[in-house]
């Protein structure tokens, strides 16, 4: 390894070591004072940083009353939930925390048996990764419990986490087969999840029916190749199961909690999560059908979507509110929060049209003629090969447009939603706190939106960083 | 069909009878008349803008022509869906820039059409897409993505992926221009194997060299036209029309 060989020459790498990692001095000594104008710049600068920092731990920890805060904390995140029925959220929760450790579980199980494949090193994701991953959930939660003092709400998250944990472990440990039917598990706990607040109401009809029969189109599908089910039977099978839960769920009857009794932080995190799932669709719908070959579908996409995005969304929220009931066939009006809902929908459905058919139009039109050349249909060349590389391009915007819907549900405060906004406000109406900590209530309701939507924004980032593997 | 040889078969699996493209007011191509035997090779000369690519575009139907009739293997073109996805699936493809699909594996790339089109399992799928890789050479780069190959080994890919349909004509659009010279050959070897097994094949190139050895027939078009069809031999020693000898001139 002399210095008279041309580095072209030698193999990548072999026999050279990266440069070592540079101390903490001599790092600050090259990036922080390495002439008189900067070391100047660094001490100014750093002077105040730390006053900005002092103040800001004073005011956390010394100045800042945060008893409006702590008094009022359930009623911040549940509103006027109704207390009676707080154990359906319990329950919710612990559900939807299985159903998050399976999926976990399946996601790294699989992404393991793909490494093995390709032959590639592959390192679990840890919890301590987790924890790195999602800190700022976790500071939220560190806050939420340690305003709490009361030992049950720690002992619900801890035991909700752990069940996480375990059925990740479970999920990881079962075999390939067996994992079918750990997804199925994470699907039946989603819906449960579901079932448990909403009763025996609502769409959960729809979705066990559709879970059920969907698992018997599997099951079936898999036996066939031995055992031959005639399609008819086959059919009658499904049938069959789908009318027994269709009457199982007619005849159960526990209650459940409507729309309209969600509140407080809960309400926002809802009506924020039901809308982004909904918007999605239809802002796909709308892209793709802005570049329709038949005009009726064309002009619809584009009248949707230029109307909706030429209106102020509070414009939106109130006319949704006051008048789009009349336009619905119905005898008894949608509840406030369903139209609530419809309308975030739809305005975020009209900018993710815009944001989609951006990434459309990023897709070289080279890739759609090799999926024709090689004899693909119109719907599997949309589905395979140019929407998985336009959504691709497009994360960053889309989950940007999420989390504004997410910040935007503030807004429905002001069509008398009882969100965390408007609670706050409520809870400066209560005698002891008319002038108390209203800097402080503010700041705790601008710090949980916060957490999740930078959670959100860093999710996205790995994500895109992710899926970019082996692009370039 | 299966039984038949190179050059034994007269028999035309591509015919295009009076075919006129135009593009705008352009024309593109202007009555078109060729037909294409079983086995054959048949290389499209001409300089750029002469409609080469065009033509071979039209019988996959990537374009539609305007006029006259194009047939693959007794198949009409149409504005019949299904008769162009028939036919699609008797084509292969190979595109100068490759156009493999970056977001799947090299093996995903090739299985795609096989699952999807010809609805057959994973595995079997997977069989012959291996099958493929061995015959351009490049098994080991099966779980690879194409971002991770070199030009080369992405147009033999494209190859292999275009082959996995089990097409009966195979076209080739400038399949080496845009390709660092050292990699055009590897490329070439693949399709001279191909050409050797008695594909039939359509190959729009600049190579010579190719059109030369390989070729059973060479078409030479200028500004949409057929102006010359020929054999190797008489094509580059004895060309009769002067347009074609100045084209040879500019680029010999």
């Amino acid at each position: 390894m002399t210095a008279t060989v041309p580095p072209a020459d030698r193999p990548s790498g072999v026999g050279r070591a990266a440069p070592p990692r540079p101390t903490a001095r001599a790092w600050a000594r090259e990036n922080l004072f390495n002439n008189r104008h900067n070391s100047a710049l660094t001490v100014l600068l750093g002077a105040g940083l730390a006053m900005l920092a002092a103040y800001g731990a004073r005011f956390l920890f010394v100045t800042g009353q945060w008893a409006p805060v702590r008094t009022n904390l359930t009623l911040l995140m549940m509103g006027t939930f109704p207390r009676a029925e707080q154990w359906r959220v319990v329950v919710q929760v612990y559900l939807l925390c299985a159903a998050a450790g399976l999926v976990w579980g399946g996601l790294t199980a699989s992404s393991r048996d793909r490494a093995a494949d390709a032959d590639v090193p592959f390192s679990r994701a840890r919890l301590r990764d987790g924890v790195r991953r999602w800190w700022p959930l976790f500071v939220l939660l560190a806050v939420l419990l340690g305003m709490t003092r009361t030992w049950l709400p720690l002992a619900f998250v801890a035991s909700a986490l752990a069940g996480g944990v375990v059925a990740r472990r479970a999920m990881e440990a079962l075999p390939e087969a067996g994992r079918r039917a750990g997804w199925f598990g994470a699907g039946v706990c989603a819906l449960a999840g579901w079932q448990v607040v909403s009763g025996t109401g609502g769409i959960a009809w729809w979705w066990g029916s559709a879970l059920v029969a969907a698992a018997l189109v599997r099951i079936t599908g898999n036996v066939r190749s031995e055992a031959r089910w005639q399609p008819a039977a086959r059919l009658a099978l499904i049938a069959g199961a789908v009318a027994v839960v269709w009457a199982v769920y007619g005849r159960l009857d526990f209650g459940g909690v409507g729309w309209d009794d969600w509140s407080g932080f809960q309400l926002n995190l809802v009506a924020a999560a039901a809308s982004i799932v909904l918007a999605f669709p239809v802002g796909l719908a709308a892209a793709i059908g802005r570049r329709s070959q038949l005009p009726a579908v064309r002009w619809l996409s584009v009248g949707y979507i230029e109307l909706i995005r030429g209106v102020p969304l509070i414009t939106l929220l109130f006319m949704g509110d006051l008048f789009l009931g009349f336009f619905l066939p119905t005898e008894d009006p949608l509840s406030k929060v369903t139209r609530a809902i419809a309308v975030m929908t739809l305005f975020t459905g009209a900018y993710l049209a815009e944001i989609v058919r951006g990434g459309l139009q990023a897709v070289p039109r080279g890739q759609v003629e090799a999926a024709w050349a090689v004899g693909l249909s119109a719907p599997r060349v949309l589905g395979l090969i140019v929407l998985p590389q336009a959504l691709r391009a497009v994360i960053p915007a889309l989950v940007g447009q999420f989390i504004n819907l997410f910040k935007d549900s503030t807004l429905l405060s002001i069509i008398a939603l009882t969100e965390i906004l408007r609670i706050r406000e409520s809870i400066h109406g209560q005698r002891e706190f008319l002038v108390t900590g209203i800097a402080e209530t503010l700041v705790f309701v601008a710090f949980a939106f916060w957490a999740l939507a930078f959670t959100m924004s860093r999710e996205s980032q790995r994500l895109e960083r992710r899926l970019g593997v082996g692009e370039r | 069909m299966t039984t038949v040889t190179a050059d034994s078969d007269d028999r035309p699996i591509v015919t295009l009878e009076g075919v006129d493209k135009f593009f705008g007011s352009f024309c593109a191509l202007r009555d078109i008349h060729l037909s294409v035997a079983v086995g054959e090779v048949v290389v499209v000369l001409g300089p750029s803008g002469s409609g080469k690519s065009t033509l071979i575009r039209c019988i996959n139907r990537l374009e539609r022509h305007d006029r006259g009739r194009i047939t693959v293997d007794g198949i009409e073109l149409s504005n019949d869906v299904r008769a162009v996805r028939q036919v699609r699936r008797l084509t292969g493809m190979v595109f100068q820039q490759f156009n493999l699909f970056p977001h799947l594996t090299v093996l995903d790339n090739i299985t795609l059409a096989p699952r999807q089109v010809r609805r057959m399992p994973r595995h079997e799928a997977e069989e012959l897409a291996m099958g493929l890789l061995e015959r351009v050479k490049i098994p080991e780069q099966a779980r690879k993505y194409p971002g991770q190959l070199s030009g080369g080994q992405q147009q033999r890919v494209a190859i292999a992926r275009s082959l996995a349909t089990e097409p009966k004509v195979m076209m080739f659009d400038e399949p080496t221009s845009a390709l660092d010279p050292e990699m055009i050959k590897e490329v070439l070897d693949v399709m001279q194997e191909l050409a050797g097994t008695g594909m039939t094949m359509i190959c729009v190139t600049h190579e010579m060299g190719f059109a030369r050895e390989v070729a059973g027939r060479v078409v030479f078009m200028d500004e949409g036209e057929i102006v010359e069809v020929g054999t190797p031999h008489h094509f580059f020693t004895n060309p009769t029309e002067p347009r074609t000898r100045r084209f040879l001139e500019q680029i010999l």
